[in-house]
């Protein structure tokens, strides 16, 4: 993973950045989304169009994120990666796949901004379920899912039920499940959302953390814009009515990130300019 | 434990006094005897008894699981494929309404033996399962069956992995409502069938012997036997969900909250209501052909339109119908308003003073079960066989069902709103005209659209037992005169009022709810 191509172009500039050599190699695209619309009939028969013609690419090993402000279609773009919802025109392919195909085969693991875990299920059964679902055997896999919980922190907590814990130990949770089929695609929406700054904080170093173990492709749907850049190699900023994309933003700085960063001048250089970019291209 | 222990003692505190007042002739020995009277005239017919409650327990249980069976496949089949339920609501919404003492005198007619009996156990315990299960089963966290779709699951994965377990405390609380709801059905199809034992057949026995203590004996047993069911299936509940009060709410809502999405386009919705509209009397049509019964007895819509309207005395069937109705349905409606009206009363008053509400909230929930037959000879003991009687019924079957879903409707209201209005100030009866009333409303139709179906049923089952006066008493001699016609026009009418109420209360409800986030 550490040689991919896609990633040595686009996440690290810092180490030789766009050399001749490097650029030659064509990078693999995971994810293609082409010219994509996406509308809804709203309750009084009105044509919604939550996103307009959007084109973009997401490479192997990239971390990505995408922020706008609420009603941007960022979800819904998200949705269709997921093979949640159909475009109505145009095209998204996973892997050269269609995403109902690569989902089917259990490559992509998703986390929500609610944990949406079963209560009735306990922390390992929960996240033991998108094994159960793909008809695969739990018992050999009991093992991984042992590491995958005492990697998010909880262990001690295997048969603990959801009602039982925190918000931010829930949404742990919910990350071991994203993971336990071993992905080759990571979508996360708004995953921190509900949780408060402090927390968040600590959820994105570990986020990171995890992230760099196997450079795992990963889309995260944000509007803080603070998470965006400290986690993202490459951040995609969108405009509401319609939802589009308008400015993707490579973010360089080397990995692993640490806490010094949110404090570092440049981090805020980074952050005041997407936001003035959030906010209609103004002058901040 | 200590809870257990003042309950107890709670009971036999009230039976020591009642003992006493009964001993000291302030309760007229003749209306309301002693306990032990009751206790000690069980005692000597308790063989009478155990055969009794056994023929009307076995006929309740089969009727039980049979409908609880069908309802639950039902349930299952409707949140597969909506557009089936959405077709069936028409029957659904009958089955809410319809009186199930007219099909009870229907089924006796066309069958002998415990099936009149099991049948309308099954038709009773139908509805409550049903929506209680197809709530349970629609209400998921929709990440969750995101989740499922996102590793390929299909709806037959979802129903496996989230559904089913998700709607288990729904159904739970179905079957707790079920449960004495299958005894009601099972004494009701007693009554007229001729059937040797069973609690109706005994009830029916005892009201011309004016034996007080043996009738509030039979309406005893009977309770005693329906608050068994309910507990049975209250405990289950707490111990799947640990709360018992909440989910009450699902097993008593009426068909209202069973469409909150919409489906295709405005055509496809008008067909659709069309056919919903037409189902039940394509049943109708249908089932005595596919039964094999009788047509001379199981007369079909197109019998019962020639019976009102073109035959010789149609004339006259059609006056005695409406003279009927028009002795029925005053006191009907009089009963609901003024059940409804005290169970507001009362669950408001219960926000202004909580400890009142934690005393009648309790005795409620087992009341509102008891089998309205059961509590008709009492009232006939104290009310006599007049309207006086019938009111009472009437108000009493309106009243506990409306004061639980309006109390928990009240409990409801968003605290921070209250907090809002104590900010200016402690001023409780503000708060509750500002806030509690108004965030309640939806909850008072609610209550009304659920009792307002029990309430003719109540009337009906009063006519038919005491006062032999209106659509009771008119079911009631049709079908010893074997006119055939006009029991299925009375049940025809009874059911077209039922559900004329359900509609109406919809459409006030909508008037004075309009623009509200639902």
């Amino acid at each position: 993973m550490g040689a991919d191509p896609g990633r040595a172009l686009i996440a690290s500039p810092s180490n030789g950045s766009s050399s001749p050599a490097t650029a030659a190699l064509a990078p693999t695209v995971d994810v293609l989304v082409d010219h994509v619309e996406k509308s809804f009939v709203a309750n009084g028969g009105k044509v919604v169009t939550a996103l307009d013609k959007v084109s973009t690419t997401i490479l192997r090993g990239e971390f990505v994120a995408l922020i706008g402000p609420s009603g941007c279609g960022k979800s819904t773009l998200l949705r269709l990666i997921a093979g949640l919802d159909e475009p109505t025109e145009g095209m998204v392919r996973v892997r050269s796949e269609s995403p109902k195909t690569f989902c089917a085969r259990g490559e992509l693991g998703i986390v929500f901004q609610d944990p949406a875990l079963l209560p009735w299920r306990s922390v390992r059964h929960n996240v033991a379920l998108p094994l159960e679902v793909l008809g695969r055997p739990v018992k050999p896999a009991a093992a991984h899912i042992q590491s995958l919980i005492e990697m998010v922190g909880l262990k001690g907590f295997e048969d603990a039920l959801p009602g039982q814990l925190s918000g931010g130990m829930r949404q742990r949770v919910a990350i071991a499940r994203a993971l336990v089929t071993n992905p080759s695609l990571i979508l996360l929406d708004e995953p921190f959302g509900a949780l408060d700054q402090i927390l968040r904080r600590t959820m994105n170093l570990e986020l990171q953390r995890i992230w760099l173990r196997e450079l795992t492709t990963t889309l995260l749907v944000t509007h803080a814009i603070e998470e965006a850049v400290f986690l993202a190699d490459r951040v995609i900023v969108m405009q509401a009515n319609p939802g589009r994309i308008v400015e993707e933003v490579i973010i360089p700085f080397p990995r692993p990130r640490d806490e010094s960063l949110f404090s570092d001048p440049k981090f805020h250089q980074r952050c005041d300019r997407l936001a003035s970019l959030l906010h209609g291209g103004e002058e901040h | 434990m200590t809870r257990l222990l003042r309950t107890a003692l709670a009971i036999l505190v009230v039976l020591a006094l009642w003992e006493a007042a009964a001993r000291a002739g302030v309760l007229g020995g003749r209306v309301v005897p002693a306990p032990s009277g009751i206790l000690f005239d069980w005692w000597t017919q308790r063989a009478d008894y155990a055969l009794h409650i056994a023929a009307t327990a076995k006929a309740a249980a089969l009727g039980f699981l049979i409908g609880n069976g069908v309802a639950i496949l039902c349930a299952v089949l409707f949140i597969l494929a909506p557009s089936i339920e959405r077709l069936s609501r028409g029957v659904t919404i009958t089955l809410f309404a319809v009186p199930a003492i007219t099909i009870g005198q229907v089924l006796v007619v066309a069958y002998d033996g415990i099936v009149p009996q099991v049948a309308l156990s099954a038709i009773c315990v139908y509805f409550p399962t049903m929506v209680a299960t197809l709530i349970g089963l629609r209400e998921i966290d929709p990440r969750a069956s995101d989740v499922v779709r996102v590793y390929g699951g299909d709806s037959l994965c979802i129903l496996r992995y989230v559904r089913l377990r998700a709607a288990l405390p729904g159904l739970l609380a179905g079957l707790k409502v079920a449960a004495p709801a299958a005894l009601l059905g099972a004494i009701l199809a007693e009554f007229g069938s001729g059937s040797r034992w069973g609690l109706g057949t005994f009830l029916l026995g005892s009201l011309g012997q004016a034996n007080a203590a043996r009738l509030w004996g039979i309406g005893l047993s009977a309770t005693a036997v329906a608050a068994l069911g309910y507990a049975i299936f209250a405990l289950g509940a707490r111990r799947v969900l640990g709360a018992t009060l909440s989910v009450t709410l699902a097993a008593n809502s009426a068909p209202d909250r069973l469409g909150s999405y919409r489906l295709g386009r405005p055509g496809q919705r008008v067909l659709m209501a069309i056919g919903a509209l037409a189902l039940p009397f394509v049943v109708w049509w249908a089932a005595p052909r596919i039964l094999g019964l009788n047509p001379i007895i199981a007369r079909d819509p197109i019998d019962t339109f020639h019976y009102l309207a073109l035959d010789n005395g149609a004339a006259t069937a059609r006056a005695a119908l409406l003279s009927a109705l028009s002795s029925t349905l005053p006191a009907a409606g009089l009963g609901l308003l003024l059940g409804l009206a005290a169970a507001f009363l009362l669950a408001s008053l219960s926000v202004l003073r909580p400890e009142l509400a934690r005393l009648l909230l309790p005795p409620s929930l087992v009341l509102q079960t008891m089998p309205l037959v059961a509590l008709t000879p009492m009232i006939v003991l104290i009310f006599g066989r007049d309207l006086a009687a019938m009111l009472a019924v009437t108000i009493t079957v309106v009243f506990f069902p409306a004061y639980v879903t309006l109390a928990q409707g009240f409990s409801l209201t968003p605290p921070a709103a209250l907090d809002v209005v104590r900010c200016y100030g402690d001023r409780p009866v503000k708060s509750l005209l500002l806030v509690s009333v108004p965030f309640s409303l939806p909850y008072v139709f609610a209550a009304a659209r659920l009792v307002a179906p029990r309430a003719l049923l109540g009337a009906m089952i009063a006519e038919f037992l005491a006062t032999g006066t209106g659509l009771g008493q008119l079911l009631n001699a049709s079908r010893g005169q074997l006119d055939y016609g006009m029991i299925w026009a009375t049940a025809f009418a009874s059911v077209v009022v039922a559900i004329l109420a359900y509609q109406a209360v919809g459409l006030v409800e909508r008037l004075a709810t309009s623009g509200r986030e639902s």
